[in-house]
């Protein structure tokens, strides 16, 4: 068996020839998002241009920077140093970015550049730190390694630091392994969204009497807009195995599950392939780098249930069950797997605590606040110019992401609200996008942080119809045995759906109110925070509510049952517009164009080709 | 995708090393849906068996899953994205005028079996919002005439 100062020297050896290129290397970020708009035809393109050329260069596939509005990204690093970013790269401009960047030594693509990994701009190409996206980050740690290393190869993350942390755990008593990741050393909580104490919750197990002891990561993201477990198992998949062993370590677990969601396939692929790397460089398995530690995991993959994300529900799952949530106590502590002591927290809760171990306590609370210590992953999608995941410290404003990063909402739009912590998680009106990225203040104002996800909405959004869908998609993944839960969100769906369709009474908010209430008693956080964003919304945008049940107006003119589409122009482009109708509604009399409103759907397909003919107008004017 | 039934592996064999206890059920599950394109009814009771529960329990559990299929998919499955950035940017739209023009709902495929539609739940492809996928392949960011012509050349051509 090798010891960890081996493993380093090997992994050393493979990593310098990264960092020190002996012949000019390509690599292609392929993750979820790049494979979206063709990564992996850009890749095979440029396999093909290289072979075609006959050109000596190494070909590699990388992770995600986070800046998914740039993918597909391509590095290409040189041995004269110069290493640059390319954007946009899909297949048909790869022989343009072969030819500018390969033909000679100094050779840039300037058309497809975006940044340089340097300090300094090589050739007019600014370094990456400079871009919009990247200057809020002053430091990633967490994201380190994402879009840097290979993730498919367990060298790259040993050569930078990875497996020192356990390393390093395993020649202390456990103790004081807690004591490093504990309120009084790092003070990391958990990621998940419920922000309790990881060390406690370790303790917890630690002292749980039965064997075996289970460790769960909860890789089961399934708040839609969030995916910043996605970007961290597609990119650096071993910081969390890390983070799993250095916890069976504390707490005595001698077997682990990731749980991992059915809709992220890559996700599955590197996770399992980065097991069995782990397994043959003996950091899993019998006797863990000669401690006498034993310990192994396996990956379950979900199939479809948001609900399995809460950790009673994935436990459910994993017994080989409907994932249906318990009621606590006991805790998952006492009797979770199996009926056996078990610890869940989020996949990248366990990130954290490799990078706790190598640097220390004091370096992880450099950042943050008193409070909240350390980084916070967040991916920002909806109504903003650059989608994509970033990580700053706890109490960065929300404005710097929204604005900064993000580039705020498209032009001529003004932003409206922001939905952190998923669709349970609440809505926060856009005046308070000064608010610190941190749980108290979220909390304050009846939302949660969550586990990383915003999304934002500029004033084209309806909030009755954002909440109609928030609660609809409640309603829809609610596990069904309480009924609290399953006919509540049922009620709250029914109220949204008649308020947005013209039908809503001035009793609807009490109705709301009340049913929010009685959900507070529902059996798992499913039920009691369903109606959050709904409690926001009627708060934070009482006039809009108010609009929509007393005079019948959407005024984002998005509710369907308060919209009509009306030809009010001529356009050459009409009859475009009919043709395209799919229930034919729109008919011509005496030569004019009409819509027959008993037929249209409001599908917006015939303003989308004539939008100078065709209006939206409010239903009840 | 069409049925393969009849050139699939035998059932027992892909349940061969099914454990009691052992969190196997959803792996075996994704197993068969691999090669027969669905879960068929004929697996529950061997389930059952070899996990020592009821054939109840274990149709209860296929029903909770929305990824697990009882029924062999459409030659094409449009996926629909339901996520929040979708429908800040349309989505509704979207699932409108594919229903319209597809005659089914959503989970529903077409009488000939050309075409069903999908609800996904957002894997964080929101750059792409709004997006359809097709036979897993994303599509977007999806304008309502897009979807429209896409749905009617299915429909000719028959999945």
């Amino acid at each position: 068996m090798m010891t960890y100062r081996e493993l380093r020297q090997q992994a050393e050896q493979t990593w310098q020839a990264v960092e020190s290129p002996p012949r000019p290397r390509i690599a292609v970020g392929i993750t979820t998002c790049s494979r979206a708009v063709g990564a992996d035809e850009t890749l095979e393109a440029i396999r093909q241009e290289v072979s075609r050329r006959g050109l000596e260069v190494d070909v590699a596939v990388t992770g995600c920077w986070g800046l998914c509005y740039a993918e597909p990204m391509v590095e290409i690093a040189k041995p004269n140093g110069s290493r640059i970013l390319y954007q946009r790269v899909t297949a048909e401009r790869v022989p343009q970015l072969v030819e500018d960047a390969l033909a000679s030594e100094k050779g840039v693509c300037h058309e497809l550049a975006l940044a340089a990994l340097s300090p300094q701009p090589v050739d007019g190409v600014q370094p990456l730190a400079s871009l919009d996206f990247m200057a809020v980050q002053e430091e990633r740690r967490l994201m380190a390694n994402c879009g840097v290393i290979e993730p498919e190869n367990i060298d790259h993350y040993i050569a930078r630091g990875g497996y020192e942390g356990l390393s390093k755990a395993l020649n202390m008593p456990q103790e004081e392994v807690l004591w490093e990741i504990s309120d009084a050393g790092a003070g990391l909580w958990g990621r998940g969204g419920a922000a309790f104490p990881t060390a406690r919750k370790w303790e917890f197990l630690r002292d749980a009497k039965g064997e075996p002891k289970y460790m769960v990561g909860n890789a089961d993201e399934g708040d839609p807009g969030s995916f910043v477990n996605r970007t961290l198992m597609e990119s650096d998949p071993h910081c969390i195995i890390e983070g799993m062993i250095i916890g069976a370590y504390c707490t005595g677990a001698s077997h682990g599950y990731i749980y991992l969601r059915e809709e992220y396939p890559l996700c599955l692929e590197r996770m399992e392939l980065a097991l069995r790397q782990a397994r043959e460089r003996g950091l899993l398995g019998q006797n863990i780098l000669g401690s006498g530690l034993s310990y192994d995991m396996e990956i379950v993959r979900g199939a479809g249930s948001y609900v399995c994300g809460e950790e009673t529900g994935l436990i459910s799952s994993i017994e080989d069950a409907r994932g249906m949530p318990k009621i606590r106590p006991p805790f998952p502590a006492q009797a979770g797997v199996f009926a056996k002591p078990t610890n869940v927290n989020n996949v990248e809760t366990y990130a954290n605590v490799p990078l706790i171990l190598r640097h220390g306590a004091a370096w992880y609370a450099s950042v943050g606040t008193d409070d909240n210590t350390g980084t916070k992953m967040f991916s920002l999608s909806g109504h903003i110019q650059r989608v994509g995941v970033l990580e700053v410290p706890f109490g960065t404003p929300v404005r710097r992401l929204v604005y900064d990063a993000a580039g705020g909402p498209p032009e001529g739009r003004s932003l409206k609200a922001i939905q952190p912590g998923g669709p349970l998680g609440g809505i926060i009106h856009a005046n308070d996008v000064d608010l610190p990225l941190e749980p108290e203040p979220f909390r304050e104002k009846g939302a949660l942080l969550g586990s990383g996800g915003l999304v934002i909405f500029d004033d084209s959004a309806c909030i009755v119809d954002m909440c109609l869908y928030f609660e609809w998609f409640a309603e829809d993944e609610s596990c069904g045995r309480c009924t609290t839960c399953r006919a509540g969100t049922q009620r709250m769906v029914e109220i949204l759906r008649r308020i947005a369709n013209g039908g809503g009474r001035p009793s609807d908010l009490g109705l709301l109110r009340l049913l929010a209430d009685a959900m507070r008693y529902a059996n798992c956080a499913h039920g009691q925070a369903a109606p959050t964003a709904v409690m926001n919304s009627i708060e934070a945008f009482l006039d809009e509510f108010q609009e929509h049940i007393e005079h019948k107006r959407c005024p984002a003119k998005v509710c369907r049952g308060l919209i009509r589409y009306e030809i009010t122009g001529e356009s050459p482009d009409l009859p475009e517009a009919a043709a395209i109708c799919p229930t034919a509604a729109i008919v011509q009399r005496d030569g004019e164009h009409t819509i027959d409103q008993g037929l249209c759907i409001k599908c917006d397909a015939c303003r989308e080709l004539a939008p100078t003919a065709v209006q939206v107008v409010d239903a009840f004017a | 995708m069409t049925d393969t039934t009849k050139d699939s592996p035998d059932l027992e064999q892909l349940l061969a090393d099914l454990k009691p206890d052992n969190a196997d059920l959803l792996a075996v599950l994704h197993r068969i849906q691999e090669a027969y394109g669905h879960v068929p009814a004929q697996a529950i009771p061997l389930l059952a068996e070899k996990l020592h529960t009821t054939p109840a329990m274990i149709y209860g559990a296929i029903t909770f899953y929305s990824e697990i299929r009882r029924e062999p998919p459409a030659r094409t499955t449009i996926s629909w994205c339901s996520g929040p950035a979708c429908r800040l940017k349309g989505s509704e739209n979207i699932r409108r005028a594919l229903e319209a023009v597809l005659g089914i709902g959503l989970e529903e495929s077409t009488a000939d079996k050309a075409v069903g539609l999908h609800l996904v739940q957002c894997d964080g492809t929101c750059a792409l919002a709004p997006l359809i996928r097709l036979n897993g392949r994303p599509k977007g960011p999806l304008t309502v005439s897009e979807a429209i012509r896409l749905a009617r050349e299915l429909k000719e051509k028959g999945g």
